[in-house]
């Protein structure tokens, strides 16, 4: 037997609900008429009817997951690729930090300058090792 | 001289072009993400239906229990799913409007030109003027590379995203619309048979009594009928990014027709005002 699909699990939530509907419009149309019995089961019915349709409803949300696990998984993988390529230019302002980090630390070596040589590392490794900006 | 002149033109030519274009996703996916955003906003989920029911049921039969104990597997279960939505739907409109977004070009060149002009340099040392003048070329040239990279890239997202991007706004929109609005249709009927059961048991007596039901009554219908409204302004709003995304889509190879954004203004314009719309429902 084939499975349940969302939209017919909907129509089905409607009938029961047009038929609680139908059930109370004719108890308070007969109410005089009704014994206290037959009133009682009733109004049971109709509560019984309403709660199978707000269930039927709840289920039916849980059908959609099967029915949109492809497209879910497609959207899923472009996002990571969108915010590759977004991490991929946020690393270009990176390389241009670098680059005149290292700059500083050729001019350092050619000038000799063994205090610049230090400070020009130190700076370089921290731009390197930090976020992305 | 003069196709000096052209060439010179053309990086600043090329990055006013993709500036404009990228700037119609950026608004687009903002405006989008804005809207989907919503839903954390509305006052309402399964599990919430799923306790008021318990509770209704209690009260109708002035039951009085230490702790209320509901079965609510279901509900929870559904609310996972919308959870799954919002998160998939965000995420993708998150990350268009980054990568569409201007500034993540933006590059600044001052380390680089600082260093050119650096007082270390000696005898190596280059103007300041003309290192600021390298800059600014570099820059351009950069951003019109980098927007082109960009412009290609967005293209093609929107392309591979927009078949299951419509699959998922349309199956978030009956969520919303029918089932999870469905829910509040069966609280008002419901509620209508506890205060008609009321009225035609005559428990009533007063004309106070009968008067402050009516009022209760009322007073509920019109809580309900508020998140109604909000749940078919929320849906509408996801119907109005997938005929916006569905545009895009038809257009991604050739984003630089003004016409387009034109076009786009027009989605992004009735999903703001149906934001806005939304939000008064909620001051």
């Amino acid at each position: 037997m084939a499975n349940l699909t969302s939209e017919q699990a909907n129509r089905l939530s409607d009938d029961f609900f047009y038929l609680s509907m139908a059930i109370a419009d004719f108890r308070y149309a007969h109410w005089e008429a009704l014994t206290l019995e037959e009133n009682k089961e009733l109004s049971e019915m109709q509560g019984a009817l309403l709660r199978c349709g707000e269930d039927i409803l709840a289920f039916s949300t849980t059908l959609v997951m099967d029915e949109v696990a492809e497209s879910l998984s497609k959207i899923s993988s472009i996002t990571e690729e969108i915010r590759g390529s977004v991490k991929t230019l946020s690393a270009i302002q990176k390389g241009l930090n670098t680059a005149a980090a290292f700059l500083i630390l050729g001019v350092a070596i050619v000038n000799r300058d063994t205090a610049g040589i230090g400070n020009s590392i130190k700076d370089l490794f921290e731009t390197w090792k930090g976020p992305l900006t | 001289m003069r196709f000096c002149f052209y060439l010179f033109l053309l990086p600043f030519l090329f990055c006013f072009f993709s500036c404009v274009n990228l700037k119609t996703v950026s608004d687009f996916s903002a405006t989008s993400l804005v809207s989907v955003n919503n839903f954390e906003q509305i006052d309402y989920t399964f599990l919430d239906h799923c306790i008021d029911r318990c509770e209704d049921e209690a009260i109708k039969k002035f039951e009085f229990q230490r702790a209320l104990a509901c079965s609510c597997d279901v509900y929870v279960e559904a609310d996972s799913v919308t959870q799954v939505m919002f998160q998939a739907i965000g995420g993708y409109f998150d990350g268009l409007g980054n990568l569409a977004q201007n500034e993540l070009t933006t590059y600044s060149t001052d380390a680089v030109v600082n260093s050119l002009t650096a007082k270390e340099l000696g005898p190596l040392q280059i103007d300041e003027n003309l290192a600021g003048a390298y800059s600014a070329v570099s820059n351009v040239m950069l951003r019109a590379t980098t927007d082109l990279y960009r412009r290609r890239k967005i293209a093609a997202y929107i392309g591979e995203a927009n078949e299951p991007m419509q699959v998922l706004l349309s199956s978030w929109q009956v969520i919303i619309r029918t089932n999870l609005k469905g829910e509040l249709r069966i609280k008002k009927e419901r509620l209508y048979a506890y205060y008609m059961d009321m009225k035609m048991n005559s428990t009533l007596q007063s004309d106070y009594e009968k008067g402050s039901a009516a009022g209760d009554y009322y007073r509920a219908l019109r809580d309900i009928q508020r998140k109604e409204k909000q749940m078919d302004l929320f849906a509408e709003g996801l119907g109005e990014i997938a005929k916006g995304h569905q545009v895009l889509y038809e257009n991604r190879n050739k984003l630089s027709v003004k016409n387009l954004a034109v076009t786009m203004l027009g989605y992004s314009g009735q999903v703001k005002v149906l934001v806005s719309e939304f939000n008064k429902l909620n001051q």
